[in-house]
């Protein structure tokens, strides 16, 4: 299997500045038994913003927890997690020490989990929270409590009444801001967001993205987007990567993965998006379910979905080909995919539909 | 906000006065009426039978012979006031009774309760940390084994074992015989003395309880996001398990605490008879027995307006230890 990895070094998957670079990532329970991130290697451009996609389940959140070595126990990870806090500095995260993974974490690399509503201790205001986690970092509050107020502010938010406020107080999508509010406190340069968008409704999530962007301008931050919802991320990503049972299948440029994607998978996700433009019979729902995490199918994961399967699927798990401008795809299969699967996904709003969510 | 509390002020007077009314009406309702038996009593004292309607009148603030709403006006305008009548077996005022007999009773609730809910509280807080590992199966036990165990078994066995066999603490009474009450070391060691088997037995049978519940909760509240977010936010663990999560878990057994301080209140009378402690309970009790009216119409009310105040008490400031609890803004109760 390290095959696989050693087919996705650098620069193949156009990545010439990484600013974190995980390589053969596995998240097992059970001793071992049970793979729920299996062998994936990807990396992060600096002041990019990455898009995570894959169907619930898929190995999305591991990912995430993954990147700040945050695995729930009793699970764990092994393999490699490069950070470079500048071009020549490598650091392995696997390898700190407890006070070393306390700083990186939230300071160099912070987080904003699903679910805004349950991040934030209950009893306590949440300016609460920012004062904890600027006293935890040896920060000097009054100044940090002046950063958040500005951060707020370029989040439309009111500061001192937000920061004055119970969680409860306020709206799910004051919340969510709140959180990335909190999530950028001690200025770190990789944000993961992990469905952030996923409890909030739709004119919430499109403003949320929007601000997403002008956030990114403004402090610079590289920002991995987790997500199951294909046509939100996609108006927002520079590059993809999609998830397919608990291994990545697909990664490139965002328009490559929209528009000309290698991999039966991606293909049939794009197609059976909804979108309400789109007749009932464009809609192509993918027939069966994905394989649970104890004895994924040996070979292609994908493969007893795959219209395209033959025996070599089933055999071999395919490796990473680079189809050109660091598009890599995990497919035996994709020249025939690009040629077999149309796409019915309409392109020209592909972008922008944030209309056609996967309820 | 202010309109809720003058409402749930009001319903703590209208719960009095209908529970004070119920009581009444059922005492009424007693065979043979409640008059029947202390006239028959008064008698046979050789009370001339003359003087048996004064004496019954003086003794309940009733005129027996009054139709039934005049007595009840008459015994809740002094009940109202303070006089709950005459004890006939103690021939004392019902209310010094009572009030020679609360802060006994309070003494031991208070105790008792206030035990149960710290050791509670500490053994499921360690026991949800280190949940599954064989500290936790033990006292999950240990915990179960004790809450089926009534208290009044504690209570007859540490009589049996520790009083009578050893003889490590007196079986009986409040304080010694020869103690004066005042706030002498004498005084206060006698009364412990005294209280360790009652508040020993209430504990013990209360603690598996709150612990089970405090480990329940907090395992909940361990599994909350805001906890893993407040760990990779990099706090200290001691101020992820106070201010995070025991704040979080303690929060839902407040309630549970001045409701079983209010019932434990009235509810001591098989625990004061066994330990023979002139309590409220035990009061109650030998009124029953005696069927000294005033005396157990005067131990009912005092033990409804204990759970009510420990109700009323809870119901206001749970809003201000819960910030999720606001006051006044729901008709939900």
């Amino acid at each position: 299997m390290t095959t696989t990895s050693d087919q996705l070094h650098r620069p193949r998957d156009g990545v010439s500045d990484p600013i974190l670079e995980v390589k053969n990532a596995k998240v097992t329970y059970d001793g071992g038994e049970t793979y729920v991130l299996d062998n994936v290697t990807f990396s992060i451009e600096r002041n990019e913003i990455l898009g995570v996609v894959g169907e619930s389940g898929s190995g999305k959140s591991m990912l995430a927890s993954a990147l700040l070595d945050a695995i729930p126990a009793p699970g764990h990870l092994s393999g490699e997690v490069l950070y470079h806090p500048d071009q020549n500095t490598t650091v392995d995260v696997l390898e700190f020490t407890d006070s070393e993974l306390m700083e990186y974490r939230w300071a160099e690399v912070s987080m904003v989990f699903q679910g805004a509503m349950s991040s934030f201790n209950p009893t306590m205001k949440v300016g609460a929270h920012f004062k904890d986690t600027l006293k935890a970092h040896n920060r000097v509050v009054p100044e940090g409590l002046d950063f958040a107020r500005e951060l707020l502010s370029d989040l439309y938010l009111d500061p001192e009444r937000v920061l004055d406020s119970y969680p409860h107080e306020l709206s799910g999508g004051m919340q969510q801001r709140a959180l990335i509010a909190l999530s950028l406190l001690l200025e770190p340069e990789v944000l993961v967001m992990d469905e952030p968008t996923a409890a909030l409704d739709l004119l919430m999530q499109r403003s949320i993205l929007l601000l997403l962007e002008e956030i990114k301008e403004k402090y610079d931050v590289t920002m991995v987007f987790i997500t199951h919802d294909l046509p939100l991320v996609a108006s927002l990503a520079d590059r993809m990567a999609v998830m397919y049972a608990f291994e990545l299948v697909e990664a490139g440029p965002r328009d490559q993965i929209i528009g000309d994607s290698g991999h039966p998978y991606t293909r049939a996700l794009l197609n059976s998006t909804p979108n309400i433009d789109a007749p009932l019979e464009d809609m192509q729902p993918i027939p069966g379910k994905s394989p649970a995490p104890v004895n994924v199918p040996a070979g292609c994961s994908y493969a007893d979905r795959c219209p395209l399967a033959t025996d070599t699927c089933r055999q071999d798990d395919p490796v990473f080909e680079d189809i050109g401008d660091g598009h890599i795809v995990a497919c035996h299969h994709w020249q025939q995919a690009t040629e077999e699967i149309e796409l019915t996904f309409n392109q020209d709003e592909g972008g922008e539909s944030v209309e056609g969510e996967l309820r | 906000m202010g309109h809720y509390y003058l409402r749930r002020t009001a319903r703590v007077f209208v719960t009095i006065w209908l529970v004070a009314s119920l009581s009444f009406g059922l005492i009424r309702l007693l065979p043979g009426g409640p008059f029947t038996l202390l006239r028959a009593n008064l008698l046979r004292q050789g009370v001339p039978a003359s003087e048996v309607d004064a004496r019954i009148a003086n003794l309940q603030n009733i005129r027996p012979n009054a139709p039934l709403w005049e007595q009840y006006f008459d015994y809740m305008f002094a009940a109202a006031q303070g006089n709950l009548g005459t004890s006939i077996s103690l021939d004392e005022p019902v209310s010094q009774v009572i009030a020679e007999a609360v802060p006994w009773t309070v003494f031991i609730v208070l105790v008792s309760t206030i035990l149960i809910f710290v050791f509670g509280i500490l053994l499921g807080a360690i026991q949800a940390y280190w949940e599954g590992s064989r500290f936790d199966q033990l006292v999950s036990g240990v915990s179960i084994t004790l809450m089926s165990v009534p208290f009044y078994v504690v209570a007859v066995l540490a009589l049996f074992v520790f009083a009578y066999q050893f003889g490590w603490f007196p079986p009986a009474g409040t304080i010694g015989p020869t103690v004066e009450p005042g706030l002498t070391p004498e005084f206060v060691l006698s009364a412990l003395k005294h209280a360790v088997l009652p508040i020993f037995s209430y504990t013990i049978t209360g603690i598996g309880g709150q612990a089970l519940a405090m480990r329940g909760n907090s395992i909940q509240v361990l599994g909350n996001d805001y906890v893993e977010v407040a760990r990779l936010r990099g706090l200290s663990d001691r101020r992820i398990a106070t201010r995070y999560v025991a704040r979080n878990a303690i929060l839902p057994l407040y309630t549970g605490f001045l409701l079983l301080l209010g019932f434990r209140l009235g509810g001591t009378v098989i625990l004061e008879q066994i330990f023979s402690y002139p309590g409220l309970g035990y009061y109650m009790w030998s009124a029953l027995e005696s069927n000294d009216y005033p005396l157990m119409m005067g131990t009912f009310l005092v033990i409804t307006i204990a759970l009510v105040i420990g109700v009323y008490i809870a119901d206001l400031t749970y809003g201000i230890i819960d910030p999720r609890i606001s006051r006044g803004e729901t008709d939900a109760y």
